[in-house]
């Protein structure tokens, strides 16, 4: 799951409260892609040269293609590397970048082979030809704690050889081999569904071992502050190869790679420049972009009262496009200890649930649709419309405002003869501050309908993962600020990592629920090696209806997320990336 | 006076080393995040989140981490580096402090050259039309947040978002040494929207001080002597009645050179103050510890040296 801002985690939330009102309704019209008046992808004709301004509120997490692991960095990660695959903007089908072609899997699944391109070359002052070597010590580098990539083992750990125990040192990998300088076959201990869509990941962009490795050494890599890049952008450096257009929490300056070749790749890379200025009120930056000062928003929502704005102001409104973002929020109920460990109360408290009222907490319909089951539209084919697309929804309730009437009946089966909770207090641990401390106060109203007590103990949103809901022991019957955004499109990365029993961990876990249902677990362990994309979507829709029916997790909203564009720039919205702007697709007008 | 001075900076030290302790302790001991869960991502295998806690030395007891911190300090000035992207807290401090040094001093030369001379107009005419209407202009201004301020001032003035587009936008900040014209300009807003609640703060001081002093026995006797009014009012008014002003000034300029946290957010000025907002956001241990010393050290030293400004302004002070 990649990381959003925390800042803008809190400023989106009183953000979207305020356009609620003037959104109206609580109604299911969606749609899977990017929504936008003037959407205008410009795949080619657009105009050479120029510079586009990007605003963003924060900074990105790391450079280095091996460790970042963050929305707004990809947007900058994806157009100065390229890993074997990527996305154009409006897609969720990986395309082969640095590869030349599709990978190719093996009958038995267990060996996937990826031929790289010819002729493409790294910047100054590396400048030589990209090999499959550079790949394999990407891929490599990643299992370092030095480099800290924090998905290696949950995609790549499947490769043969791969490294179970972590130390500041690059493993080599045996079953990553590179039989001449453009083909790298991967041997995997046992098929894997996700792998190749896996292989769109940063990690996998290649790195110069002879120039990398000095800078890996250590504690911690700082090849991030000495990157070269493949694609065709750079973040300026000077001729010893440091980086001098990273000004951390200000500005990062992107310039045009000498050694890229346009006949590669298919970014059509318009702009000359492209300057990333950081540290932004979003307030302030919406308006500058509305005036043209700049181009793009990064990292954060334009702000409600602005959104609102915006959206009825008939010459503003073609500026906005709005994204869905791959996965959902929901309230995680503790399935391993009372009361919650009986599935009947657990319904209870699905069907009670105002998700509406929850949805206010963050802006109402304008910031998505209300979330019936995990898998969200934007995956489309890729399981949403499996597990039933928007029909599915096992505990309806009118305008989804919550049913105590059926509630209350799952509380009799339950065993509470009065239809009303009568066991303990239970205890949730949530955010101290809104949109989350308001979605708590709803979940606890919502539970008091069917005499269900609530404690919230509010903490810091970070703590709340790391400390509590994250840590099992310390686990409390309720997290209702959790969520996930799945890396790709593919149903596994949305839902393993939360719902199957394997993954409960004794800390940094991220199965919030600690759901461990054999049947659901010997499912999804079926699914993960199933080839056959069609077979494999198929099996977690199926998934995806079990896991919701089992109300371990209920999900209330599938998010979109506004990106705002100045009348200067063409538009390219990332939909594989919750919005995020495709500078190498944008042009000046 | 010089062992006043030694004692005190002996003080200052220890005072230093209470701060750094107590937000270890509030770091570790209040439900903060796990720093090394944070920077291995949620997807991350146990392995690694145990590996970087070891990187980051997390995994040692807290006492010890404490005493790495200070040796690390003591011996090579080093204020260790960020959870968050492990860049060298120091560095980055010392990148911002001329930023921050900037929006304090300037805010701090706009707000003593307005609110002083206010405090003093109020003060010969107490009750006065003007008076009262500089009393309730102060009244508003140190009412209005910072952050509703300068978002105001910047739709108001500010080029590229300001209905009259007069002064450096947010974001606009560049180093002196770079270009003074736009230093100066990107400063004007931030400067006037600090200022405005100190110097209201400062000319009530003022007026308050200077009515109270105008009244002493010694002021009567000035007059009886025949002395001019303004001369009495500059000459032994004034130096009585800005004596606690000095002090207040001396902390407020500390304080700010710390961080100007609020004004740096709104006008994206790249300080101390917008680091160390990042850096609790982040909970970044290393980042807070750095801020909060470094703020710590300018106020604990502008107290010093208002204390020692005490000796000169005030000839009843003195230091044995």
């Amino acid at each position: 799951m990649r990381r959003r801002n925390a800042v803008v985690a809190a400023t989106a939330a009183g953000v979207l409260a305020l356009v609620a009102a003037g959104c109206g309704g609580g109604g299911n019209s969606s749609s899977s892609g990017v929504q936008g008046a003037s959407h205008s992808l410009v795949q080619s004709g657009g105009k050479k040269g120029g510079t586009i301004t990007v605003l963003s509120n924060g900074d990105v997490d790391h450079l280095d293609p091996g460790a970042a692991y963050y929305q707004f960095t990809y947007a900058i990660t994806y157009v100065t590397q390229r890993p074997l695959l990527a996305y154009k903007p409006n897609s969720i089908q990986p395309t082969p970048d640095l590869a030349a072609s599709m990978p190719t899997v093996s009958k038995d699944g267990k060996t996937v082979t990826v031929h790289i391109r010819h002729g493409i070359k790294f910047s100054p002052p590396v400048n030589r030809e990209v090999t499959s070597a550079d790949v394999k010590y990407a891929i490599e580098r990643g299992f370092d704690a030095a480099v800290g990539n924090g998905y290696a083992g949950a995609y790549f750990g499947v490769i043969k050889g791969a490294p179970t125990k972590i130390g500041n040192t690059v493993p080599s990998i045996s079953g990553i081999q590179t039989p001449n300088k453009y083909t790298i076959i991967f041997k995997l201990a046992k098929p894997s569904g996700i792998f190749v869509s896996a292989l769109q990941e940063p990690l996998t962009a290649p790195v110069p071992a002879e120039y990398a490795r000095k800078f890996d050494q250590g504690k911690s890599s700082s090849y991030g502050d000495h990157q070269v890049a493949t694609g065709p952008y750079m973040v300026q450096n000077n001729a010893a190869g440091k980086i001098t257009g990273y000004t951390p929490g200000r500005q990062i300056v992107l310039v045009r790679n000498p050694n890229w070749n346009p006949k590669t790749s298919w970014r059509p890379a318009y702009a000359d420049k492209i300057l990333f200025k950081e540290g932004f009120d979003p307030t302030v930056a919406t308006k500058q972009i509305l005036n043209g000062e700049a181009d793009v928003n990064g990292d954060f929502p334009p702000p409600a009262a602005q959104l609102k704005s915006i959206t009825s102001n008939s010459s503003q409104k073609g500026q906005l496009e709005f994204t869905p973002t791959p996965g959902s929020r929901f309230v995680a109920l503790n399935t391993q200890k009372p009361p919650f460990n009986n599935k009947y109360v657990r319904m209870a408290v699905a069907y009670v649930l105002d998700r509406n009222s929850m949805r206010l907490t963050r802006g109402g319909a304008i910031d998505g649709d209300i979330a019936t089951h995990f898998i969200s539209p934007d995956f489309g084919s890729h399981g949403f419309n499996q597990a039933g697309g928007f029909g599915f929804n096992p505990f309806p309730s009118k305008n989804n405002s919550g049913d105590v009437a059926k509630a209350q009946a799952m509380l009799k089966k339950a065993g509470f003869k009065s239809g009303k909770y009568s066991g303990p207090q239970v205890t949730q641990v949530a955010d101290n501050s809104p949109p989350g401390s308001n979605t708590a106060a709803v979940v606890a109203n919502s539970l008091a309908k069917i005499g269900m007590k609530v404690k919230t103990i509010s903490v810091q949103h970070s703590a709340m993962y790391t400390r509590f809901c994250g840590v099992p022991k310390n686990a409390p019957n309720i997290c209702p600020n959790v969520g996930w955004i799945a890396d790709f499109h593919e149903p596994q990365a949305d839902l393993d990592a939360n719902f199957n029993g394997k993954n409960i961990l004794p800390a940094n876990n991220v199965n919030w629920s600690q759901l461990n249902d054999p049947k659901i677990n010997a499912l999804m362990e079926k699914a993960k090696v199933e080839l056959n994309s069609e077979k494999r979507w198929s099996e977690w829709g199926q998934i995806d209806k079990l896991i919701t029916e089992s109300a371990a997790a209920i999900p209330w909203i599938w998010e979109k997320s506004p990106t705002l564009y100045s009348t200067k720039v063409t538009h390219a919205s990332e939909l594989w990336n919750g919005g995020e702007p495709d500078v190498s697709f944008m042009s000046v007008k | 006076m010089g062992a006043y001075i030694v004692r005190r900076v002996l003080w200052a030290i220890l005072l230093l080393l209470v701060v750094s302790f107590l937000t270890f302790v509030i770091f570790n001991v209040f439900p903060s995040a796990d720093p090394a869960a944070l920077r291995a991502g949620r997807n991350a295998t146990p392995a690694l989140v145990e590996q970087i806690r070891r990187n980051l030395g997390l995994d040692k007891p807290f006492y010890t981490q404490y005493w790495n911190y200070l040796k690390g300090l003591v011996e090579h000035f080093n204020l260790g580096y960020s959870y968050y992207n492990s860049e060298s807290v120091k560095s980055e401090i010392f990148s911002r402090l001329p930023a921050t040094a900037s929006v304090a001093v300037g805010g701090f030369i706009v707000w003593m050259l307005i609110g002083i001379p206010v405090g003093i107009v109020s003060a010969i005419r107490p009750r006065s039309i003007l008076d009262r209407v500089m009393m309730g202009g102060s009244l508003v201004a140190i009412s209005a947040p910072v952050y509703f301020l300068g978002l105001v001032s910047l739709f108001l003035f500010a080029k590229g978002t300001g209905q009259l587009q007069w002064f450096g936008a947010a974001g606009s900040y560049v180093p002196i040494t770079q270009n003074p014209g736009t230093w100066f300009d990107s400063l004007i807003l931030p400067w006037l929207t600090l200022a405005a609640a100190f110097a209201a703060f400062y000319a009530r001081m003022t007026r308050g001080n200077l009515i109270e002093t105008m009244h002493e026995d010694y002021i009567r006797t000035a007059r009886a002597k025949g002395l001019r009014e303004s001369r009495v009012i500059t000459k032994h008014g004034l130096r009585a009645a800005l004596t606690p002003i000095v002090t207040m000034a001396g902390m407020d300029i500390g304080l700010l050179l710390g961080g100007a946290i609020l004004t740096e957010i709104v006008f994206n000025v790249p300080g101390v103050g917008r680091y160390a907002y990042l850096a609790i956001v982040n909970s970044d241990l290393p980042a807070i510890q750095g801020t909060v010393l470094f703020g710590a050290f300018f106020i604990v030293f502008a107290n010093l040296a208002v204390d020692i400004l005490y000796a000169f302004l005030d000839p009843r002070v003195t230091y044995g």
